[in-house]
């Protein structure tokens, strides 16, 4: 049964936006200004690099996390789609002091990894803290002195191709393909952070541009440090300033192509070459993540509220007629300007257009009438609930913070969001679905299997 | 009613706890947790209790001695669809949107994981919550309503995923069920825990409320509790799961798999640009039993989870760019693909050892087979070099640092600490435990040691291979062909690599053609297993 709960968190896959929201209540606030209930310390160094220390999880244990604001979203040269997620494999491949990185992250036991979404490309090692100068040392050398030849290059390549491949014929891949080609003409959101598949399959030939990438893009300036678990702080920081100190700033900020306002509905059929059923999506155009602007967060809040397992709309589909095998809004919000979407998974393919219909029924109803007072309370609840939930593990505590330092450039914001979102009234949930669910700017993507369309 | 639990041998003893050293035992006394015993619990049969005062968190694990070996036959997929039914869907006090209703607001939920020997329902609550939750949790598992809307929904979700799901989301992880069901074809194990497409189809309500009246007993259950609850609350809980009846569970006889004798190859026929691999054969050590932490290690440097110093992804992966990784495993490990934990709660009495080939894609439209095999060819000379050599001394001390600096990672979380616990009952390992036991077993082990293990348990000559690939009958002349399979690079490569290559391409696998099944992606798991080397069916249309 493991598998049958995967195949239904896959319709999380259908996310095209990565915002983690949540909410703080009066019965929850851990301190006073706000709801993030570890200590920590920040500094500055000169070249740009902003550091966190937090004091929080596993006894003996650090996360060291490093956190790049650069994803496939700054890929905005023709041809080279899925560059920021190659280059993430190329930073495991060495440097001339330490040429092994993975032989010696070996010797340390640490679990580490490393990865990339739209907007940001996340590194991690969790360890023993004793190991808390080594890590310091190791990392901070390859994000200053990174070196690797082409032919190690060009055979790095091929595993992105067996990545790609790994998923690349499920219908939620195909499917998000598809939605992203739709939605966007001009900006970077347009492909998926793997890549296009033709500019995966060409990577070989791209070493000069993944030299260009660090240089650009690997910089103290573009680049957020936490260190979270159990560790003396003083000493962290005089290790990070000893090795950290002499990283050359320099972040050359793409022109990511503003996406022109959408004029109209847009509406595609895809075949699956596979077996399926039918999955019908409704995708509208959304505000930028923001931790103090109101309409942002009601945004990120009307999805589960309007569409989220204890709406009307589910109750109907899901529970009662059982017409959908599931209905999955993903509402969260991006760096800039992203989509939010709905999604439903259809039992019959006959059905498909009048579940659309039934689903763009509850649209009209959430721009036409203000959503129930408790079930946004409840949402809110769930929200914070589902952050304090995350803070778990020292490593489950830097991630949860990964919206606010990529669209901010620090964890602040965390504590503004919720500010915000304790403040979000059935009447601004209502507003942000007048101003965001508009036929103007909906692309309908439904997915068949072939032959049934 | 007799529970069944491993008992473990001695460590260091010739005795090798086998199937016999199975033992009935009464009562399941197994007592305090590990992590704070300070927390003063008093022994309650039929709990683990993991205490950890100050967490916000609380996690509950609850162990039912039921897994898809005790599907009646016929019925396969029943003990799944059984928890999957009571873990989502509504109870004698709430119904099913009431339900979701409730646990909304906690930011939670419980689920239930059916595997072959166990099911497990777990949930994790913000210790502000703990009653609100567990008296629904206690609740789904205590008093099910089993209504027919409820079955209904759930086996519709479930028939969705065997027919289309499992076949077109991840070949990588079926290529790994199709190990599992031919290695342990003829046994209780053999089936996917989710059943079979036209088993399922045919389950009824009554089917699961048969099968929880017959197993879900007060004797057959244990209660595990973690984190920070009150010290009064696990005597209440326990007390809760006693209003259960009692009864007799008639124990399913753990699987004797047969070795395969030579290569048995399942070739799945499938419309796909990569080829998902995957081979293994039987092992006859599992946790708790002599040789097993020596094993773990030695199939760390073969092909540790995830973790790119192994041999099979330095030779596949790293210094060959083919895919995206290659492991192997000498435990049960479902879902590789969505984690870099290691699994909990899939204890199982028989184990094989599983190498895992990440998907091998074509580079043009017609290296795709000679790349597939020569990945095969590759992964399995790592593993005949293994078994006939053993490993150095320094390799087995390098190993060893890897893994005892490791192993502090594997209990993240309270859930997880907890669920090694349950795991710990299930093989009779309770006074210490994996997570207690693996660093200095680690520690203490000797090259020698190792070797001999190895020696013992691993080899190359017996195997079944499964493949998803396109043109199954194109593969399978290749292989039979034993011709030379050499692949190109994008780059340049060392001239060691590229000799290497012409001994990989010619390694031979010796496979006969009446070993060597095809199945038409819409064939797999439809039904019960074909016979052995059936007929090679008539590849039809997956449109």
């Amino acid at each position: 049964m493991q598998r049958l709960l995967l195949a239904a968190a896959c319709a999380v896959a259908l996310t095209i936006g990565a915002g983690a929201a949540s909410a703080q209540e009066d019965d929850v606030g851990r301190q006073a200004d706000g709801i993030f209930p570890f200590p920590y310390e920040t500094f500055d160094l000169e070249n740009g690099l902003r550091v966190y220390l937090v004091q929080a999880g596993a006894p003996g244990q650090i996360a060291y996390v490093t956190m790049v604001r650069t994803g496939s979203r700054e890929e905005v040269e023709e041809g080279k789609s899925g560059f920021a997620h190659f280059f993430e494999h190329m930073m495991f491949r060495g440097t001339d002091k330490y040429p092994n990185y993975d032989g010696i992250t070996e010797q340390l036991g640490a679990a580490r990894n490393a990865s990339t979404s739209d907007d940001w490309t996340r590194y991690y090692l969790v360890a023993s803290n004793e190991y808390l100068a080594k890590i310091v040392d190791l990392e901070s050398d390859r994000f200053q002195n990174l070196k690797y030849a082409e032919p190690a290059f060009r055979t790095e390549a091929g595993a992105i191709l067996g990545e790609y491949q790994n998923s690349a014929y499920s219908p939620f891949a195909v499917l998000n393909r598809e939605i992203r080609e739709l939605v966007w003409t001009m900006h970077t959101y347009r492909h998926s952070t793997i890549g296009f598949e033709a500019d995966v399959r060409a990577m070989p030939e791209g070493f000069a541009y993944s030299r260009s990438f660090y240089d650009r893009f690997y910089r103290p300036d573009n680049s957020v440090l936490l260190v979270v678990g159990d560790f003396d702080p003083a000493e962290a920081e005089r290790l990070i300033r000893e090795h950290y100190g002499d990283w050359k700033p320099g972040y050359q900020a793409p022109q990511v192509p503003a996406e022109p306002p959408q004029e109209g509905e847009r509406k595609k059929v895809v075949e699956y070459p596979g077996r399926t059923l039918p999955i019908v999506t409704i995708n509208y155009r959304a505000p930028a993540w923001s931790a103090t602007d109101e309409l942002a967060v009601a945004t990120e809040l009307l999805g589960p509220v309007a569409f989220g397992p204890n709406s009307e709309i589910y109750r109907k589909l899901v529970i009662e007629e059982q017409r959908v095998q599931f209905l999955q809004p993903n509402f969260g919000l991006q760096r800039d300007p992203t989509v939010v979407s709905i999604a439903a998974m259809v039992s019959d393919p006959a059905d498909v257009d009048a579940v659309r219909a039934e689903l763009l029924g509850a649209v009209e109803k959430a721009r036409t009438e203000p959503v129930d007072p408790k079930l946004l309370e409840d949402t809110k609840s769930n929200q914070k609930y589902g952050f304090l939930m995350g803070l778990e593990t020292a490593l489950g505590t830097a991630f949860s913070l990964t919206q606010p330092i990529i669209s901010t450039g620090g964890i602040e914001a965390v504590n503004d969001y919720y500010r915000t979102l304790d403040g979000i009234s059935p009447e601004l949930v209502q507003k942000a679905a007048q101003e965001i669910l508009v036929e103007s700017g909906r692309s309908l993507v439904t997915l068949v299997q072939g032959g049934e369309s | 009613m007799p529970v069944m639990l491993r008992n473990r041998s001695p460590r260091g003893y010739g005795a090798t706890a086998a199937a016999a050293a199975i033992v009935a035992s009464s009562l399941l006394v197994l007592g305090c947790g590990t992590a704070d015993t300070s927390a003063g619990s008093p022994e309650i049969e039929g709990t683990v209790l993991l205490p950890e005062a100050g967490s916000p968190f609380v996690a509950f694990d609850v162990w039912v001695q039921v897994g898809s070996q005790d599907d009646p036959e016929g019925k396969e997929g029943l003990a799944a669809l059984t928890a999957a039914l009571l873990s989502d869907s509504g109870t004698t006090e709430h119904t099913y949107q009431e339900l979701l209703e409730q646990l909304y607001p906690m930011a939670t939920s419980y689920f239930a994981v059916t595997d072959k020997e166990m099911t497990t329902f777990r949930g994790v609550v913000h210790v502000d919550k703990l009653e609100e939750f567990y008296r629904l949790f206690r609740n789904a598992l205590l008093a099910p309503a089993f209504r027919q809307e409820d079955f209904d929904r759930v086996k519709a979700q479930t028939m969705n995923y065997l027919e289309n799901g499992r076949r077109f989301q991840r070949d990588e992880e079926l290529s790994k069920e199709l190990l599992f069901w031919r290695v342990y074809r003829g046994t209780s194990y053999a089936h996917p825990e989710e059943g079979y497409v036209q088993s399922v189809k045919a389950l009824t309500l009554d089917d699961v409320k048969a099968f929880y009246r017959d197993h879900y007993l007060r004797n057959n259950l244990v209660v595990g509790i973690g984190g920070g609850y009150p010290t009064d609350f696990p005597q209440r809980a326990r007390a809760d799961f006693d209003a259960l009846p009692e009864g007799e569970v008639a124990r399913t006889p753990a699987p004797v798999p047969a070795m395969p004798e030579g290569v048995e190859v399942v070739l799945v026929e499938k419309d796909t640009d990569a080829s998902a691999i995957s081979f293994g054969y039987p092992i006859d050590v599992v946790r708790g039993e002599d040789d097993y932490y020596e094993l773990y290690l030695a199939n760390t440097w073969l092909g540790d989870h995830r973790n790119s110093f192994s041999r099979l992804y330095q030779v596949i992966r790293e210094k060959r760019g083919m895919n995206y990784g290659d492991y192997s495993y000498v435990e049960a490990f479902p879902l590789g693909f969505t984690t870099q934990e290691r699994p909990v709660n899939v204890s199982r009495r028989s184990q094989i050892h599983e190498i895992w080939i990440r998907p091998i894609s074509l580079t043009n439209e017609t290296d795709l087979h000679d790349r597939t095999l020569f990945a095969i060819r590759a992964a399995w000379r790592e593993l005949e070099k293994l078994a006939e050599n053993g490993l150095p001394r320094e390799e087995v001390e390098r190993t060893k640092t890897y893994l005892y600096n490791f192993a502090v990672t594997f209990g993240s979380t309270t859930l997880r600490r907890l669920a090694y616990a349950i795991d710990d009952a299930f093989y009779g390992m309770e006074k210490d435990g994996f997570l207690a036991e693996v660093r200095p077993a680690v520690q203490a082990m000797t090259p020698e040691q190792v070797n001999a293990a190895i020696d013992e348990h691993f080899q190359a000559q017996n195997m079944v291979l499964v493949v998803i690939t396109r043109d199954a009958e194109a593969f399978k002349k290749k292989l039979l062909s034993g011709e030379k399979t050499l692949i190109s690079y994008a780059g340049e490569q060392p001239p060691e690599i590229l000799a290497e290559d012409q001994e990989i391409a010619t390694y031979p696998i010796p496979v006969k053609e009446e070993d060597i099944e095809i199945l038409d992606i819409l064939e797999v798991f439809e039904g019960e297993a074909p016979a052995k080397a059936a007929t090679p069916a008539e590849p039809t249309e997956s449109q």
